[in-house]
């Protein structure tokens, strides 16, 4: 993780509370990178991460005055980007259900690159996308949670504070997700 | 052996999220050792967690500089001020144009009253200007200048955002056939949170400009549902739409009838 707490991000947040618009840059650059990277492991799409990444920042803009400055701004930061990532994806995912045909063809296609190609089974990058494709289908909270876990080395107790979940709960979450991940990967209904 | 093996499937999940630690971890280790079930469980769960841990995103760096970046949120939240301000602007500025005309006009007339002026001089003054001019006509006619002021500028903003729709033609992704519309489905969302105070309070005003407001709000519907890569015969489409309904001749037109 990069730099999440510590005077920098509180004396950012205290000035952006104020109406500082030059502590936007310095806040961004600790943590734009880290938090792409979350709404990437969620979406998958570059294009729709970097989305994120921006609403995030205004976001975090609008609402730095309600910020409680006694917060680590870094799990602050990482529960909006999932939040966001959870909206971009019921989105997409009601565009696609809105213009059938056109999303038809997008998911078809996404399928088709996501699935296993006979000639490519023992390529790396194959199996790179069957995992793609198997956290995509995770319910969204688990997926939240697999995200932040295993593509950002996050504790569970971080988890349960970046996603407002209780302990008992992300531990459920991550057991069910990692089951249902193996079952899809081993090619069982999960 | 099945309860037990039920038991410590949780933990073999912790086991493998390598989240597990001090007793439960060694208990569980220990279960595992003896239970064949949980072995084959835990290196699939192993080799999961070891994919995710491979996959290349973990690293992925963002494909813009933090720069670019920095811009787009600067100019986005600019954006998402801007509209909050203008009612604020548009309820401060009347009063004040108002009061500043009531001064002007005001002013001489009271200098006039406090000075002692010659006598012929003061009989020439005629009647009329001895009060007030600021008439509720008056206050109308800057009213109504203000509203035709703002929806031409609404107009013109929502006639560069179609534009930079129909005409773009750089690629971002060639082999899905896709173009980059840039931030035009943001503008359009923007347009569109300013219409309602651009109709309702334009009023009579703008009433002319009534169906060219309803076509370009058409229009900037379609454009704010696109995602910022969209398939080029989705462009194609809202530029046939858009021709088909001369939106932008009229909305030139119209902006220059509304700017007088």
């Amino acid at each position: 993780m990069e730099p999440s707490g510590g005077g920098g991000d509180r004396e950012l947040m205290a000035r952006l509370a104020a109406g500082d618009r030059e502590a936007l840059a310095p806040l961004m650059g600790r943590h734009y990178r880290r938090l792409y990277r979350i709404a990437l492991s969620y979406l998958r799409q570059p294009d729709d991460a970097l989305d994120v990444v921006q609403e995030a920042f205004v976001k975090v803009f609008q609402s730095a005055s309600r910020w409680d400055g006694s917060a680590e701004a870094g799990p602050w930061l990482a529960r909006i980007t999932v939040n966001l990532s959870i909206d971009r994806w019921r989105r997409n995912r009601r565009r696609a259900q809105t213009f059938t045909p056109l999303a038809a063809d997008d998911r078809m296609a996404t399928l088709a690159d996501l699935s296993p190609a006979p000639d490519r089974r023992v390529q790396g990058r194959e199996a790179g996308e069957r995992v793609a494709a198997a956290l995509l289908s995770l319910p969204e909270r688990q997926r939240a949670v697999v995200v932040l876990r295993h593509y950002q080395d996050m504790s569970l107790e971080e988890i349960a504070g970046a996603l407002g979940m209780s302990l008992g709960t992300v531990k459920s979450s991550l057991h069910r997700a990692l089951g249902r991940l193996r079952a899809s990967l081993a090619g069982e209904q999960p | 052996m099945i309860l037990d093996h039920l038991r410590h499937r949780r933990r073999v999940s912790f086991l493998a999220a390598g989240v597990l630690e001090g007793r439960e971890r060694d208990e569980t280790l220990a279960h595992v050792e003896a239970c064949a079930r949980c072995r084959t469980e835990l290196g699939e769960l192993r080799a999961v967690v070891a994919a995710m841990e491979a996959d290349p995103l973990r690293e992925a760096e963002p494909p813009v500089p933090l720069a670019f970046l920095v811009g787009r949120v600067e100019r986005e939240v600019e954006r998402t001020l801007v509209p909050a301000a203008r009612p604020r602007w548009w309820l401060v500025a009347l009063p004040a144009a108002a009061a500043v005309v009531a001064v002007a006009v005001l002013l001489p007339s009271l200098v006039a009253r406090l000075r002692p002026a010659p006598q012929a001089a003061r009989a020439a003054i005629p009647p009329s200007e001895a009060s007030p001019l600021l008439t509720e006509d008056a206050l109308a006619r800057i009213e109504r200048n203000l509203a035709r002021e703002h929806a031409a500028r609404y107009l013109s903003e929502a006639g560069e955002v179609l534009v930079s729709v129909a005409a773009t033609g750089v690629d971002c992704d060639r082999a899905d056939e896709r173009l980059d519309v840039g931030e035009a489905p943001e503008r359009s969302r923007a347009l569109l949170e300013r219409r309602a105070l651009v109709v309702s309070g334009g009023g009579e005003a703008v009433a002319s400009a009534r169906g060219v407001l309803d076509d370009v709000e058409l229009a900037l519907r379609e454009v704010a549902d696109l995602p910022s890569c969209v398939k080029r015969r989705d462009v194609e489409r809202l530029r046939q739409e858009v021709e088909s309904r001369q939106l932008l001749m009229r909305i030139r037109l119209m902006t220059r009838e509304l700017e007088g």
